[in-house]
């Protein structure tokens, strides 16, 4: 792939203002077929767009593409249409146009990503298969940070480490530009319909969350976050594999449970997508596939037993009382009709199947 | 005025001089509190809203029915609490067909959401059904102390929905309401972060909790300040029993008295520290509580 890209990159620099124009008419396209297709996956730029005015584009976009196609990268597209499985495809009509238009999108974006790294190596005088060499370790670092942009990791800690990594540096960036960074996947693990689960992705629309389709990735959710600066919880990962239906990803990983629910990511998420509840809702099938930590259970094993996360306990009875307040507060604690009609509701709602309650003994199975 | 006064889980069973306190200022106030007898949990949104919506919404709507057949708004000095009942308030508002299936749970009991209540905040209700002029007429003691405001996620956001304030990375409610005492609210570095006690982490995985605690602790020593003042018995349980365990762990020795808002007022109104259960707090609050009613006390 780097060497394709690189050959195009060099051609498309003579080309750089024709490509502009056309990547713009193409992402439309993209995202028009997306919408048609109700297939959730939509990674172009004006999501609200309506369809109408879309469709008067489609045709002119439709030539451009074709010509570019014919201009710039036909030994690529064979090539391509040969490796890549179709995407899922509902409508007939479309059924050739909707790889290739992906298709010639994604390497768009290739093309620019290493135009942007071989910028910022043409700053340093250098190609950039030889940055550590005669590069300052922090500029190469720079680079990579380009490259990999995954979260914003890089930090002082990295260039403490940095005389140790140089060696490591060539190899590094090698793999770096294997990687498709606007996707989550690499060249040897490619995406398929088969690892796919369109029905987890259905869920999270029809919990009223469709916002989840307006995703394009940008990373402000992961840049403010406080969990993602201290664990493996990558908010706007979980995000896209959601959309994508990669369930088993999303619900076998602990760092899901990270998430504090603050929502500084929803409200500075630049399209509004309410990714907090996108989270609960991930949690919730994770929960019902029977992730779920024994803490989290035993909160819920105090609630159905006295009505309450925290109970009250004889401490707290005494200084009530002190201050001349009623012993227990009356809530469900001192009420055991209103404790009957929780527990009632728990069990109607199989909440205490879910997590394990057993009635006999007032813990947890097992 | 009559507001139907929603206690939650920590406040009455851990920290009691919350309530106490919230009790004598609304009774200064002339609002009367009436106990929604029966209530429960919120529930938990860390536990229930992330393992079952339904759950959590059908107890959620339970406790609102409570405050609908009293004919009154709820009031919660939890922001838990509130996040938890302000959604479902208004989750069950909008969407008819979850309305629907929550209330064929609730059917079983005999209740019925019929959605006229209102879910509110103490900080809120002190902002717009009080007024500051008349919070000011109630400080006997002002205090002299330099605190650090901390909002907490669930009372402001998300901002769209809830709507206490335009900008809830940028607000200034609670930093008016803890001006009006006399205490002096100190910005420091990232106010708005959470606690890191919220979405079931501190059950699940204390160290990283903790994680998050010492980095707010670490910018609200930084700034130099008395005390903490919060609006959530939650966060409030977190920066008290959170800063021993933060103590523990990297071998600091933070000593900053934690204050609920409604403590904060109970000072200021002439309260004890027994009154306010402070000295039942890990965090010894004494010298803090020295330094604010010092000068005041000649």
């Amino acid at each position: 792939m780097s060497i394709i890209n690189r050959l195009k990159s060099l051609f498309s620099e003579e080309k750089d203002m024709e490509e502009k124009n056309i990547s713009v008419k193409i992402s439309v396209d993209v995202e028009q077929d997306s919408s048609d297709l109700n297939d959730g996956i939509v990674s172009g730029t004006k999501t609200s767009v309506p369809i109408s005015d879309v469709l008067k584009k489609e045709e002119d976009a439709e030539k451009s593409e074709v010509t570019f196609k014919k201009d710039v990268s036909s030994i690529e597209e064979q090539r391509v249409e040969e490796d890549l499985p179709i995407i899922e495809e509902d409508e007939p009509s479309n059924d050739e146009e909707i790889p290739k238009v992906e298709e010639e999108e994604s390497k768009v974006e290739e093309v620019q990503e290493v135009e942007s790294v071989e910028e910022t190596a043409d700053e340093d005088g250098d190609e950039t298969s030889e940055i550590e060499e005669e590069v300052p370790v922090e500029e190469s670092l720079d680079v990579e940070e380009n490259t990999s942009s995954d979260e914003e990791d890089v930090n002082t800690d990295d260039e403490i480490e940095s005389a140790e990594k140089a060696d490591d540096d060539e190899e590094e960036q090698k793999e770096d530009k294997e990687r498709d960074n606007m996707t989550l996947l690499t060249d040897k693990e490619l995406l398929t319909d088969a690892n796919r689960d369109p029905e987890f992705t259905a869920e999270f629309i029809d919990a009223g969350i469709e916002t989840v389709k307006h995703c394009f990735q940008c990373g402000t959710c992961g840049g403010g976050c406080p969990s993602g600066r201290r664990t493996p919880y990558k908010v706007r990962q979980i995000v896209r594999k959601c959309l994508l239906g990669l369930k088993e990803e999303v619900i076998t990983d602990d760092a899901l449970w990270m998430c504090t629910t603050c929502y500084t990511c929803q409200e500075r998420c630049p399209r509004s997508v309410k990714i907090v509840e996108i989270i609960k809702k991930a949690r919730n099938v994770a929960a019902h596939a029977g992730y779920m930590a024994k803490p989290h259970k035993m909160t819920g094993v105090f609630v159905i037993n006295t009505g309450h996360a925290v109970p009250i306990n004889d401490g707290a009875k005494a200084l009530r009382t002190k201050i001349g307040l009623s012993e227990v507060p009356a809530t469900t604690h001192a009420d055991a009709g209103a404790l009957e009609e929780v527990q009632k509701l728990c069990k109607i709602t199989a909440f205490d199947e879910l997590i394990g309650y057993d009635e006999a003994t007032g813990g947890l199975k097992e | 005025m009559e507001i139907a006064y929603f206690l939650g889980c920590i406040m009455p069973n851990r920290y009691p001089g919350i309530e106490k306190a919230t009790r004598i200022l609304f009774d200064a106030l002339d609002i009367e509190l009436k106990d929604m007898e029966g209530a429960s949990c919120c529930p938990a949104p860390g536990v229930f809203g992330s393992f079952d919506e339904e759950t959590w919404a059908t107890i959620a709507a339970r406790n609102l029915t409570l405050a609908e057949d009293m004919g009154a708004d709820i009031m919660t000095e939890c922001n838990g609490c509130f996040g938890s009942l302000f959604e479902a308030n208004h989750m069950l508002k909008d969407d008819e067909e979850k309305r629907a299936k929550i209330n064929a749970n609730l059917a079983e009991i005999g209740k019925e959401f019929k959605g006229t209540t209102n879910v509110k905040h103490l900080a809120q209700i002190l902002r717009d059904d009080v007024g500051y002029e008349k919070l000011a007429s109630l400080i006997e003691k002002p205090l002299d102390l330099n605190v650090a405001v901390h909002y907490g996620c669930h009372f402001l956001k998300p901002t769209e929905e809830i709507g206490i304030e335009e900008q809830a990375e940028n607000p200034s409610i609670l930093d008016d309401l803890v001006e009006i005492t006399g205490a002096k609210s100190v910005d420091y570095k990232d106010k708005m972060m959470c606690c890191g006690a919220g979405g079931g982490l501190r059950a699940r995985d204390l160290d990283v909790t903790s994680s998050y605690t010492k980095e707010k602790l670490d910018h609200m020593s930084a700034a130099g300040v008395d005390a903490i003042i919060d609006v959530c018995p939650f966060c409030h349980m977190q920066f008290d029993q959170g800063q021993t365990e933060v103590n523990e762990r990297y071998g600091t020795d933070f000593a900053i008295p934690v204050f609920h808002l409604a403590q904060l007022y109970g000072l200021a109104m002439g309260l004890s520290a027994e009154d306010l259960t402070l000295n039942a707090q890990k965090i010894d609050a004494a010298p803090a509580l020295a330094k604010a009613l010092g000068e005041n006390a000649k």
